[in-house]
Formats: structure tokens, C-alpha cells, sequence
């Protein structure tokens, strides 16, 4: 995988994303292909406009500035890649819009193409936006109503655009993509994650450049939601080839169980070392090296000797491969804060498999004790329990595990257990039933909790 | 929406170093070059030899296809039957020569050629070649195959595309994966989760899977009263499943593994669960309600029918008297009621456990999700 460096734009002028030129297709949907280049071109000349207007009005300190230039380029080349993979999209739909018998709103929608084309930004959203209005079931309209606005950083009105959109094509993974990033643009960050969820279970990261804007995404919105395991996962597409320091940075915040969103942390905030560090160290056992990796963790624990969740991350990441060396790593977390539920329950999830019950009962208490929302810590203590003979009190605690995630397959796998030994047969059916529904809806499945 | 972990897989199971397993390696080799015979420790074999005294079962267990689940030169019928065993892939010549007991792999690009001596032949019947190279494992590239009393590529490495003679040789073992393959084809081998191939006993024998056979039969030979293995035979159906799919592979971990469509006909405990009549407390759908592990494999259908009987018996005939546990189990009370087929009254794996054949034939196996088999019904995942 190349790296995916959020400030740097496609050199070419076809963008990443965007197919070769799609001879292939029917006459039909030329006018369409031809849309998508101009698109594209409209898109370079909203770059330059904003780099132009910007800049000047920003007073920053020089590395802020340069910062700043970044995002905004990464935004810029988020809405052109957008429109590289949206309009072929747009394309392959079926034929409607642009051409309705309304002579008002043909020429209302005329008028704003060739807005577009002659990059008259103001006027092509005006006009866009009397063409939807006109024709509320406008797609194309819709689609470039949101991707302009989205590119002259109108985020809630593009956001309203694109939901239209999306209302009428429903499967459009990058209308999703973009409208995630506007939400994440407006903080509504919840809503921004679930949207770049889906983006990319539809294939909107179908391309090295759009998979690295959208996992960055992801990685700051699922540790910002605290769901740090599942960021550290989606970080794993880092790990080949440099990474740029945003991301770095990101993936160490992800985890050391850090919610702030980078842009929360000062430039000059000496934790901001601290997370380079871990994220630097993150990346390099996930790219599979592993004697890099441990130099880097035994830099971090020297240099940030009492960092929480350090030890935790390294015991993380080692789990799949050394189970004796992340419990060590545990340990080591415990430690330094005994209060850490996480690296309680990682402790005990640790000895759940490998059979030491007894063990992994006192870890999963201890996790549940400390925290009872902490999920793994009530898997690890209902599965124990059932191992050891507790068998309703362990359901007890994996119903509860259950209803904070209910699509966890580790839970559903440990009441199948709990309910065959009970002699509950239906139940049991029923739970493994739903493990391989989840299991149909992944490729493979890591065991952790 | 909850995302997959699918991406989580790659770096959680990233190479790990290899640097103990190439210790554990080197010692072996050290420990057979100071014992010619091939056999390092006799340990398990005399142990074997000695619960037979009082455990009859032990007589017949070595016999067994389990038994012989790994064979060490000198001692490989399959081999000695095939002195010369030649195959042509990918344009790799393979030769697996057999003379004065030693077994030779080699495999030539037609330029150069790489003869390893083969120290650990895995299976029964079928049979795949572990290689040891400058201090590393390698699970041969082609096996043998008795359906086609021939070699071809083993089954897992089929979209290996070899690129030099190395990868063509075989494909590197693993640590984690040395522990699963000597652990399930061997006796003694891994001891407090660490692989220790000096002590390693061809076969599954008594002490691979009743714990304490050892301190047992030391107690027994001094005539004093220790404790004596868990009777297995007192595992639930469900913790029975859980045990034999330590090798087998068991429900969850295939659930937890990549294993989707007809590549997991191979792990019968995973299918026997999938199967709509599976209860993991009920004694009549357990492994060893069908199968006696230390028996041969019953290879004559009609031997199960009694078995299914058990459960689908007609009302004239109670259920529980129908039941012929295959080895002795505690048996808790019976609720008859289950349905009897209106076709036929006998052969029923016939239908209800299809064969599945996999790479072209090479392989078959019955499948093990116990259901009406419908015509143009794609197989059940």
C-alpha cells in the first residue's frame, strides 16, 4: 500500500480515484464523463481560490500556517477526489435528471454547468440550488449543490445537500464519504463516523489516496467514541510505508486511549511527543517488524517511563502472537495504574485462553469493579465463570456485556458455551446461529474481546 | 454500524521471530544424530505398552489412524510401500526417494536441485513431509495421496505460486503452527505450551490425551493408589466436541477462523454443530457416541444406523434402547420424540452425511452436519 500523506494533492491531472478514461461506456453517459472532467478541473481551480483567499487572512505562526495549507489541501483533494469517484457513479446510475421536459429548470441546470465549467463557484451553488429546488429529484444536482459547498467549506449546508442525495441513491458510498467528512467538519462526530463506516463498507476507499483520508478519519472518530481497539485496527493501514505525522500522531493517541481530537492538543503540548512515540512504535509492529518495534516501545517506556496505557499498548499489539509477553506487558500496565480496567480485563482475557480460569476470574473482576461499562472486563468475568461452574451468574454478566455491544462475537461465542452447558439447547442454537451470521458478515475474525 | 475485524488479523498475527523455535529446532536435530534409531525417548511407548496391561483399549490404539498420525524414518509403511514417488508442477520436478529406511525429498528447477532428508512424515494414508533447513521447518509442498496413490500439492498450499527452489521446496512453518502439528500428530512433543521435539513420540497415544498417564502408571508400577486420570468419557457432548477439535478443530475455532464453504467439511466437530439435532448435553450426538477413538474407523455405514436410532428410533422401539454408546458414557434420562425418516429405516448417513469431495478427489470426507440433504441446496456453511 503506498503512504497516504493527508497533505499532499495528485501530482497527474487525472486524480486518484477516478477510473481511466472509461471508453467502455455507453453514449448514453458521455455527457456525464465529460462532467466528471470538468469537475475535476473546477475542483483545481476552487484549490487555487482557496489557498489564494485563505492564506492572507490567517495570521499563524509559520508551522501553523504550514498546518493549515496541509489541511486545507487534504480537504481540497477529499472534494476532488469526491467527485472523481462520485460522478462515474453518477454515471453508471440510470439516465434521469439533467434532461426534464421543465424548459425553466433545463435551462436553470445549463446555466449551472456552465457555471461550473467556467469555475464561477457563487453562481454554479446558486444555481445548483434552483435547479434542486425546482427539481427536488435532481441528482446530479443535488451531488454538485454538495460537493461545491463542501469545497468552499459551506459544511452544513453541504451536508443537507449530499442527505438529499444520498435519499435518492442510497447505495452512493462517496456521498456518504463526503457527507462524514462535513459532519466531521461541523463536530457532529458521531454521525461523521457512522457515515465514513459506511463509506467504506460501500467501497468508497476503493483507492489508496481515498482509503488514507477516510481511515484517518475513522482512526480520530473511533478513538474520539473510545472504541481505541477497533481504531488501532483501522490503523493497520498505515503501517506500510511512512506515515505522515498527523497520522503518527493519531494512531498514538488511538492507542494510549486518548479521546481528544488532534487539533485539541496544543502544537507546543509536550504530550504531543508522547504520541508521535507511540504512534511510531504502534506502526512499526504492525508492519510487521517487530524487532523495530520493540526498540521503539523500550524508547517510549524509557523516555515516558509512567505514560498510562504505554505498557497496555505494547501487551495490545503482542496479544495475537506472544500471549506471555503481553501479559507481561499488562502487568507492567497494572503497575504503574492499578486502576486501568482495560489492561485488567486484556490480563484476564489473556489467561481465559489459555484455560486459566481461576485467574482470569480475579482479572475480569477486578476490570468489572473498576469499571462495570467496560465490555471485556464483563465478557472475561461471565466466560470465566461459566468455565468455573458459575454457570448462571456468568450469564448474568455476559447478558450484560451483551447489551453494551450486542454484534460482539466473543460474547455470543461465550454464551453458547453458557447455554450448552446449562442444557439450554434452543438457546444455545440460537447464539450459534447468530455467531455465524456475524462471522458471514466479516472475513476473519482475531479473538478479542 | 459495526465494522469488521478483518483488518485487525494481519498485524495481530503478524511472523513472529523465530529465534526459539530455531533453538528447539537445533536441539532435536542434535538429539537424533546421537540416536540412530529414531526413537529419542521411549517414554510414551513403553507407557503405551504398559496401560495396555490393564487398559485394553491400549493394545488397539496405536493401529489407529490417530496412532499413526506421524511416523519417523525407518518406520513409514507408506513409504516403504512407494520407494519412489515422482511429481511435476509449476515447472519443479519432486522426487521422494526411500532406500535403507531413509526417506529423501528433493525438488530440482531442472538447474538446480535441493534433497532434504525427511525426518517427520505426518498422516496415515495421506501423508505430508515435515523438512528441516539450515535450522528451519518446512511443510512439504506436494503430499501423497492415496486416493490417487500419488503425489500432488498438499492441501492448503494449492495457490502457492513458486518462485525459486526454497519456495518450491515447501512452506515455512510457523512457531504457533509447529506447536498444532506436532501437537496433534505426536505425543509428548509440547509440554507447558512449549514444542519439545526431543521427546516426541510418533502417534496420539495414551498420554496425548488422558492427562497423568505418566504419574498414573508410576503409581501403578510401585502398587500405590494415586490419583488416576479424568475420565473423558465423562465430558458433556459439548466439552467432548471442545476436545477432540483441539485437533479436529472445534466449533469456535472455526467460527473464529477464515474457514468458509466446503474446506470446512475437514473439522467434523464444527459440522457436528452446525447440525440442528447437536445438544452439548445430550450424550447420543457426542463424538464418541459414533467413533471410538481407539478403534480403527468403522468404515461400514450401516454400523451407524443404530446410533442415529438412538434418537430418531420408531415408537415401538425406545430410544435409549437403541442407543449403543460406542465407548461408555454417563447417560442422563432421554426424552425420545425425535422424528423417524419416512424413507428408509437404515443407512442413514447415506443421506443425511453426504461425502464431499475436495481437491478433485483427492480427499473425501463425510460431512458431518447432520441434516435432509436437498437436491440443488448449495452446502451449508
Amino acid at each position: 500500500m503506498q503512504p497516504a500523506k493527508l497533505g499532499e494533492l495528485p501530482s497527474k491531472t487525472s486524480p486518484a480515484g477516478r477510473q481511466p478514461e472509461d471508453r467502455r461506456r455507453p453514449a448514453a453517459s458521455l455527457s456525464r464523463t465529460c462532467l466528471a472532467k470538468t469537475c475535476v478541473i473546477q475542483t483545481r481551480v476552487i484549490q487555487t481560490r482557496v489557498i489564494q483567499t485563505r492564506l492572507p487572512q490567517t495570521r499563524l505562526a509559520p508551522s501553523r500556517l504550514a498546518r493549515t495549507c496541509r489541511l486545507a489541501l487534504a480537504r481540497l483533494a477529499v472534494a476532488r477526489l469526491a467527485l472523481a469517484i462520485g460522478v462515474p457513479l453518477l454515471a453508471s446510475m440510470s439516465p434521469m435528471a439533467i434532461c426534464q421536459p421543465d424548459a425553466g429548470f433545463q435551462a436553470i441546470s445549463a446555466a449551472a454547468e456552465s457555471a461550473r465549467q467556467q469555475h464561477d463557484l457563487v453562481r454554479a451553488i446558486a444555481l445548483y440550488r434552483q435547479g434542486v429546488q425546482l427539481n427536488p429529484k435532481w441528482q446530479d444536482g443535488w451531488w454538485f449543490l454538495g460537493v461545491l459547498q463542501y469545497g468552499n467549506n459551506d459544511y452544513a449546508p453541504a451536508r443537507d445537500a449530499l442527505t438529499q442525495f444520498i435519499a435518492l441513491t442510497p447505495e452512493a458510498g462517496p456521498a456518504y464519504a463526503i457527507r462524514g467528512l462535513c459532519e466531521f467538519e461541523t463536530g457532529d462526530y458521531d454521525r461523521s463516523l457512522e457515515d465514513i463506516e459506511r463509506a467504506l463498507m460501500q467501497g468508497a476507499a476503493n483507492r489508496n489516496r481515498n482509503a488514507g483520508i477516510l481511515r484517518y478519519h475513522e482512526v480520530l472518530l473511533l478513538a474520539h467514541a473510545g472504541r481505541f481497539e477497533q481504531a488501532l485496527a483501522a490503523s493497520a493501514e498505515f503501517s506500510q510505508g511512512e506515515a505522515a505525522p498527523e497520522i503518527v500522531q493519531a494512531v498514538g493517541m488511538a492507542g494510549l486511549r486518548v479521546s481528544l481530537l488532534p487539533q485539541e492538543v496544543p502544537q507546543d503540548d509536550p504530550r504531543r511527543n508522547l504520541y508521535g512515540a507511540a504512534g511510531t512504535a504502534a506502526l512499526a509492529y504492525m508492519s510487521g517488524d517487530t524487532a523495530r518495534a520493540q526498540q521503539a516501545f523500550q524508547q517510549l517506556f524509557q523516555q515516558f517511563p509512567d505514560a498510562p496505557n504505554a505498557h497496555y499498548l505494547y501487551g495490545y499489539l503482542l496479544f495475537g502472537k506472544n500471549p506471555d509477553g503481553a501479559i507481561a506487558e499488562f502487568k507492567s500496565e497494572l503497575a504503574i495504574a492499578p486502576s486501568n480496567a482495560a489492561a485488567e480485563s486484556m490480563l484476564g482475557w489473556a489467561y481465559l485462553l489459555q484455560e486459566n480460569y481461576p485467574e482470569a476470574q480475579i482479572h475480569g473482576a477486578k476490570a468489572v469493579a473498576l469499571n462495570p461499562q467496560i465490555t471485556a472486563g464483563q465478557l472475561v468475568l461471565g466466560r470465566a465463570m461459566v468455565e468455573t461452574g458459575d454457570v448462571a451468574n456468568g450469564v448474568a454478566h455476559l447478558q450484560t456485556a451483551l447489551s453494551m455491544d450486542p454484534g460482539n462475537l466473543e460474547i455470543h461465542l461465550a454464551l453458547v458455551r453458557a447455554y450448552a452447558k446449562s442444557g439450554l439447547r434452543e438457546d444455545a442454537q440460537r447464539e450459534r446461529q447468530q455467531c455465524l451470521l456475524i462471522t458471514r458478515e466479516s472475513e476473519s475474525h482475531a479473538a478479542q474481546p | 454500524m459495526r465494522r469488521s475485524h478483518s483488518r485487525a488479523v494481519p498485524w495481530l498475527i503478524a511472523a513472529a521471530a523465530l529465534s526459539g523455535f530455531l533453538a528447539i529446532a537445533g536441539g532435536y536435530v542434535k538429539a537424533r544424530a546421537a540416536s540412530p534409531t529414531g526413537s529419542p525417548t521411549a517414554t510414551a511407548a513403553n507407557s503405551t505398552t504398559a496401560c495396555a496391561r490393564c487398559h485394553a483399549e491400549a493394545k488397539t490404539e496405536p493401529s489407529t489412524p490417530m496412532g499413526r498420525a506421524l511416523e519417523l524414518p525407518g518406520s513409514n509403511p507408506t513409504v516403504t510401500a512407494h520407494p519412489r514417488l515422482a511429481f511435476q508442477k509449476a515447472g519443479y520436478s519432486y522426487l521422494v526417494e526411500t532406500k535403507d529406511g531413509k526417506t529423501t525429498y528433493s525438488v530440482t528447477d531442472g538447474k538446480t536441485t535441493m534433497a532434504i532428508p525427511v525426518l517427520w512424515s505426518l498422516g496415515a494414508g495421506n501423508q505430508t513431509w515435515v523438512l528441516e533447513r539450515e535450522g528451519k521447518l518446512y511443510e512439504s509442498l506436494v503430499s501423497y495421496y492415496l486416493a490417487i496413490d500419488g503425489l500432488d500439492i498438499t492441501t492448503g498450499d494449492e495457490l502457492i505460486k513458486p518462485h525459486t527452489l526454497e519456495e518450491a521446496m515447501g512452506r515455512p512453518i510457523e512457531d504457533r503452527e509447529k506447536k498444532a502439528c506436532f501437537g496433534c500428530h505426536s505425543t509428548n512433543s509440547v509440554t507447558g505450551g512449549q514444542v519439545n521435539l526431543e521427546h516426541l513420540h510418533p502417534g496420539v497415544l495414551c498420554a496425548r490425551c488422558h492427562e497423568g498417564t505418566e504419574a498414573h502408571l508410576a503409581d501403578t508400577l510401585r502398587g500405590k493408589d494415586g490419583p488416576t486420570p479424568p475420565a473423558l468419557s465423562k465430558l458433556s457432548s459439548e466439552d467432548m466436541s471442545n476436545f477432540c477439535g483441539q485437533c479436529h478443530r472445534s466449533w469456535e475455532t472455526v467460527v473464529r477462523g477464515p474457514w468458509r464453504g466446503e474446506v470446512n467439511v475437514r473439522f467434523q466437530p464444527y459440522r457436528l454443530a452446525n447440525s440442528r439435532c447437536f445438544d452439548g448435553a445430550d450424550p447420543r450426538i457426542s463424538c464418541v457416541a459414533c467413533h471410538n477413538p481407539h478403534q480403527p474407523l468403522e468404515q461400514d455405514s450401516g454400523f451407524y444406523d443404530g446410533k442415529c436410532l438412538a434418537c430418531h428410533a420408531p415408537a415401538s422401539q425406545p430410544a435409549q434402547q437403541a442407543a449403543t454408546p460406542t465407548v461408555s458414557q454417563s447417560t442422563p434420562p432421554i426424552a425420545n420424540g425425535a422424528k423417524t425418516c419416512p424413507v428408509a429405516k437404515e443407512n442413514c448417513v447415506g443421506c443425511h452425511m453426504p461425502r464431499v469431495n475436495m481437491l478433485g478427489g483427492h480427499l473425501t470426507f463425510t460431512d458431518h452436519q447432520i441434516r435432509i440433504v436437498k437436491p440443488g441446496t448449495p452446502y451449508p456453511n
